[in-house]
């Protein structure tokens, strides 16, 4: 190969790198981006079924709304496992009231738990909405 | 009807406005000015106009039924946990296609403030019954010593007048009983065996439904009725049920 | 064939020869096919009718009709209505003739006590299925009674009513007119008593701002008014092509003025339903949404084709137009009233439950209308009971001998009214 065809060669390959690259960089941008309540790395709406049903935690306001860090609730006030928390036996609103939990926040820094329920207690029928494929 | 002396009947407005001295001071022991002056104003009732007669203040001081059952339901601290339901059926066995309670759902999306609040009905055992009123064969009666509108089912005829003229639609026919259920305040169930609330007041971990004597001065319903800075009020009052059942929010 | 028109000079002395089995066969012989093809058809509908309750019996009325909570009253109640308006109706309208002396009603009388016994029966019949606990309605309405209850005054005044009804036609049968007027003005004032105490079931219900206010009981005296003349004008054109007789003589004065009682009775209600609907609709949000529903909504083809098209202008218009002589119009014309009445029995106890108890609360639940169709076993139901009509009217019609214009009215008729003579232009 001459010199020009070596450097349209290497422009190729240096041009086809760079868009690989953009759409893998793409593709993966988007899969952790779906439509809906999940953002990318953030964890979506969490739904404590337990001790009563529903209560909703929007991770989105808190985190981006909020700009709070994952570890000013993780692990020290809540596991990231899924589920496991709200299994715990303290976790109702005697521990709240105490700073635990929610309460960490809630009732010092941000807005108080004894009033607004519906705010988070989106309930049985609140649940039974957010399951429904067709939104209404 | 007749309730302690009381006829309740739509013809005792009929003669010509005349009301005998001792009905008038049976309405004023009856307790239903507790509805007309409390309770928001919401409701006037025979009563009011009693009252205003006899100036005498509007504090009642006897009621027709002791205990006078009644239930106070905060609406918002309501959160649709519905274990109140699940406890309901419970303790009544009440079939799967039915129900005595339920959990109404009131969404107002473009509130300040929170967006939806949970409204509990139920039975109102209501002063003046309309279904006690329409029962051909009296299968539902009001209790005479705590007011509570109780079924007979082995007299229900099946004819659903008193499922059509409830305000509430707090009734429904049970296959299983071959007769129309409703809530009894858990009497059949708790109350005549000696425990002192129903199962949904007792299974509410919120505190939004309050069951209690509205003629005890110590009861917290009570309290929220005979008062006149937060609102209380009932469910269709234009109906003129005169009902048991009470709403605030608080 | 003439056997009965013979022996009208005789009546008293032969009705009673008259009742061995065979003189009922051979009553029963001697008719058209088109007879006995109506009547299979009539006894078919009378039998499909029961055995479809029996089998909602069985696997338990809950399960099998589209009753709900919301709306627990469905064409089962609304048919029932139907056929006790039509009843007290005819009751009212031969009463003007039996009971208070008219004497232009009296031909259609004995027909229409008789009509108005079988009217009722169908109508207990269709209640009998929509009841679930029959018996303890026998036991406990005599045990155990609210006389507070209009619907216990309204079983208790229809049984009189029956009973007094029944009386009356066995005196009309056998000629004892004397006892028969007694027996009817009891009937009368039963029927009245029960009619409006039916109207009152739902015009006291406050839970229902659709039905509650005086006018329920007021609306039915008057509809039932309408429903007798519309009756009694079909069933004696019926009776006419089943004794194969022109309507003429004393008998079509009778229909003429029973029409013209009818066309009154049509303008009278028109004028109710109109202020009726026009106070609705200043009403609360629960008391408009109902009769929007009827005006606009989905059950505005219920309305405005079935109740007043078909229910009152076409009647009012054919009633008018036959000036009383064409008795096909009148026929027609009452057809067509008759079934926009019993749709204006269906809309007003279904639209009055269309709208939720709680439908001024705002709440998700509850902010629709509700919505009701008949299942399939209460439509035959409905069809036993008209069945059951059919085949009694059928039946009644040749074994009574009804199409006798009776022996009191000729004597004091000798003459037929010679301007009123029809002649028959049906087949």
């Amino acid at each position: 190969m001459n010199s020009t065809e070596k450097k349209a060669s290497s422009r190729l390959i240096i041009s086809t790198f760079f868009v690989l690259a953009i759409l893998i960089g793409a593709v993966l941008v988007l899969h952790g981006m779906p439509a809906g309540a999940e953002q990318s790395g953030l964890g979506g709406d969490v739904l404590f079924v337990k001790p009563v049903k529903t209560v909703i935690f929007s991770h989105k306001s808190h985190v981006e709304g909020l700009s709070m860090s994952c570890n000013a609730c993780h692990d020290k006030l809540f596991s990231m496992d899924g589920g496991s928390t709200e299994k715990l036996a303290d976790f109702n609103h005697k521990a709240f009231d105490k700073g635990k939990y929610c309460g960490a926040c809630h009732g010092k820094t941000a807005s108080p738990m004894n009033a607004q329920c519906t705010n988070c207690h989106i309930g049985v029928k609140g649940h039974a909405k957010l399951m429904k494929p067709a939104r209404k | 009807m007749k309730i302690n002396g009381i006829d309740f009947d739509e013809n005792s407005a009929d003669r010509s406005g005349m009301i005998s001295f001792m009905e008038r001071r049976a309405f004023l022991k009856l307790g239903l000015a507790v509805t007309g002056i409390f309770a928001g104003g919401a409701i006037l009732s025979l009563t009011s106009a009693v009252e205003r007669a006899f100036a005498s203040g509007g504090h009642v001081q006897k009621y027709p039924y002791k205990p006078h059952y009644s239930m106070l339901i905060y609406q918002n601290r309501c959160i649709d946990c519905e274990l109140c339901l699940e406890a309901c059926v419970q303790a009544n066995q009440v079939p799967k296609y039915g129900y005595r309670t339920a959990i109404l759902e009131r969404e107002a999306p473009k509130s300040t403030g929170t967006k939806r609040e949970f409204i509990p009905v139920l039975c109102n055992q209501c002063n003046r019954p309309p279904c006690v009123r329409a029962c051909p064969t009296t299968a539902t009666y009001k209790n005479e010593k705590n007011g509570i509108v109780i079924m007979e089912s082995k007299k229900c005829v099946g004819c659903k007048t008193c499922v059509a003229a409830c305000p509430y639609n707090a009734r429904y026919f049970n296959e299983e009983r071959k007769a129309v259920d409703k809530c009894d305040f858990c009497f059949a169930s708790r109350l005549s065996k000696g425990m002192k609330t129903t199962a949904c007041a007792e299974a509410c971990p919120a505190k939004a439904r309050v069951f209690g004597d509205l003629s005890d001065p110590a009861s917290e319903v009570y309290r929220m009725v005979h008062q006149i800075e937060k609102t209380v009020w009932v469910l269709r009052p234009e109906t003129g049920v005169a009902p048991n059942v009470f709403y605030s929010r608080g | 064939m003439s056997d009965n028109l013979t022996k009208t000079t005789h009546a008293t002395t032969e009705m009673r020869l008259l009742w061995t089995w065979q003189a009922i066969v051979s009553r029963l012989t001697g008719v058209g096919k088109g007879y006995y093809v109506w009547l299979a058809i009539s006894t078919a509908l009378l039998t499909a009718g029961i055995a479809a309750g029996l089998h909602a019996f069985v696997v338990g009325y809950g399960h099998i009709y589209n009753v709900t909570r919301e709306v627990p009253w469905g064409i089962l109640i609304s048919t029932y209505v139907f056929f006790v308006v039509t009843s007290t109706g005819l009751c009212l309208v031969s009463s003007i003739g039996h009971v208070f002396g008219s004497k232009d009603f009296m031909p259609i009388a004995k027909r229409s006590v008789y009509l108005s016994i079988l009217t009722i029966v169908a109508g207990f019949l269709v209640m009998f299925f929509e009841t679930e606990n029959v018996m303890n309605m026998v036991i406990y309405n005599v045990l155990s009674p609210n006389l507070h209850s209009n619907i216990w005054w309204m079983g208790t005044l229809y049984g009189a009513y029956l009973f007094f009804m029944a009386i009356e036609f066995a005196c009309l049968q056998f000629d004892r007119h004397r006892l028969a007027m007694y027996a009817g003005f009891l009937g009368v004032v039963s029927g009245i008593a029960a009619h409006s105490n039916l109207g009152a079931v739902f015009g006291m219900l406050t839970a229902r701002p659709f039905w509650y206010g005086p006018y329920m009981p007021i609306y039915f005296i008057a509809s039932a008014m309408m429903s007798g003349c519309a009756a009694i004008i079909l069933f004696t054109w019926l009776a006419a092509k089943i004794n194969r007789e022109p309507i003429q003589g004393s008998m079509a004065r009778a229909v003429d003025v029973t029409r013209q009682v009818g066309i009154l009775m049509i303008c009278t209600i028109m004028f109710f339903q109109t202020w009726k609907i026009l106070a609705g609709l200043v009403g609360g949000d629960a008391e408009r949404e109902a009769f929007l529903a009827l005006l606009t909504g989905s059950y505005a083809f219920n309305f405005w084709t079935l109740e007043v098209l078909a229910g009152m202008v076409i009647p009012l218009a054919l009633y008018i137009l036959s000036r009383g002589t064409n008795m096909k119009m009148l026929f027609w014309g009452s057809v067509s009233m008759i079934i926009g009445i019993f749709f204006m029995r269906y809309d007003l106890v279904v639209v009055g439950q269309i709208v939720p108890a709680h439908y001024e609360m705002a709440v998700n639940e509850y902010q629709t209308l509700l919505s009701y169709t008949p299942s399939a076993h209460e439509i035959l139901i409905v069809l036993g009971g008209i069945g059951l009509v059919g085949t009694l009217f059928m039946l009644g019609e040749k074994i009574f001998a009804a199409h006798r214009v009776e022996d009191h009215a000729e004597e004091t008729h000798a003459e037929t009214l010679p301007a009123l003579e029809t002649a028959e232009r049906t087949e």
